[in-house]
């Protein structure tokens, strides 16, 4: 992972991108117990932002990409042996990008978006293996639970997280 | 009773809520490991889901400190 981590920095050098974060399960792991999953998440601020409506263009990033010979599988794009998934930031997870933590993998600077926020990005899409990562994170990882509360109000996402802890614990 | 039943590990004996105790803490123990080594935990579970759960659709990814481990 270090080697596609120095080719995300390096398109953050060249200005393609104004930031990243690592998020999905791979920003879970950092905060969990090991567990598969396939593909690493990157979550992307681009330097300029796109109005309401407009379109969001990545294809900047992607023939930069192309051109250093990384192939596409699938929806993935396989980065030094890896698969994996651009995503374009919106509101909560620019916030989250923001606010990730700046860590080393190996050696080469990353950042790794925070439980608090992973919470409620898993939160958002709410499919059973989202609710397990949270239930995971809830369990095993520090929770700055005021921070919680206060992104869950911000995003509105109050309800569903209370809906979630009677479903998994029985108490809201 | 179901709950005062001993379970025997080697030479630890456990009620069964005490094992499911034991377990948690090794699972919070666990998250607490470096990225690094969780992320060659995850390499070798893909191995394992690639191979043994002959799931050929699962890219194992590349471990730079191993050496290709692309099959």
């Amino acid at each position: 992972m270090r080697n596609t981590l120095q080719v995300i920095n390096e398109l953050k050098e060249k200005g393609l991108i104004k930031d990243y974060a690592i998020g999905g399960a791979i920003g879970a792991l950092r905060w969990i117990e090991p567990f598969f999953t396939r593909d690493l998440d990157i979550f992307i601020v681009l330097k300029e932002k796109s109005e309401e409506g407009e379109l969001i263009v990545l294809s900047p990033i992607y023939e930069e990409l192309k051109k250093r010979g990384y192939i596409w599988e699938g929806h993935w794009i396989i980065i030094e042996g890896i698969p994996v998934d651009i995503f374009p930031v919106d509101e909560l997870e620019e916030k989250a990008v923001e606010n990730a933590q700046e860590t080393e993998y190996e050696g080469v600077k990353t950042k790794v978006i925070t439980p608090e926020y992973l919470i409620a990005l898993f939160l958002r899409v709410n499919r059973d293996k989202d609710k397990r990562k949270i239930q995971m994170l809830s369990e095993q990882s520090e929770i700055d639970e005021e921070k919680l509360r206060e992104i869950l109000k911000e995003f509105e996402l109050t309800e569903k997280f209370d809906r979630f802890k009677k479903e998994y614990y029985g108490r809201e | 009773m179901e709950g005062s039943k001993k379970i025997v590990i080697g030479n630890k004996m456990m009620t069964r809520k005490e094992l499911f105790e034991e377990h948690e803490k090794f699972r919070k123990e666990q998250a607490k490991l470096p990225f690094e080594e969780k992320v060659r935990a995850l390499i070798d579970l893909q191995k394992i889901a690639y191979n043994w759960g002959k799931k050929k659709d699962v890219i194992v990814w590349r471990s730079e400190k191993r050496g290709t481990a692309h099959i």
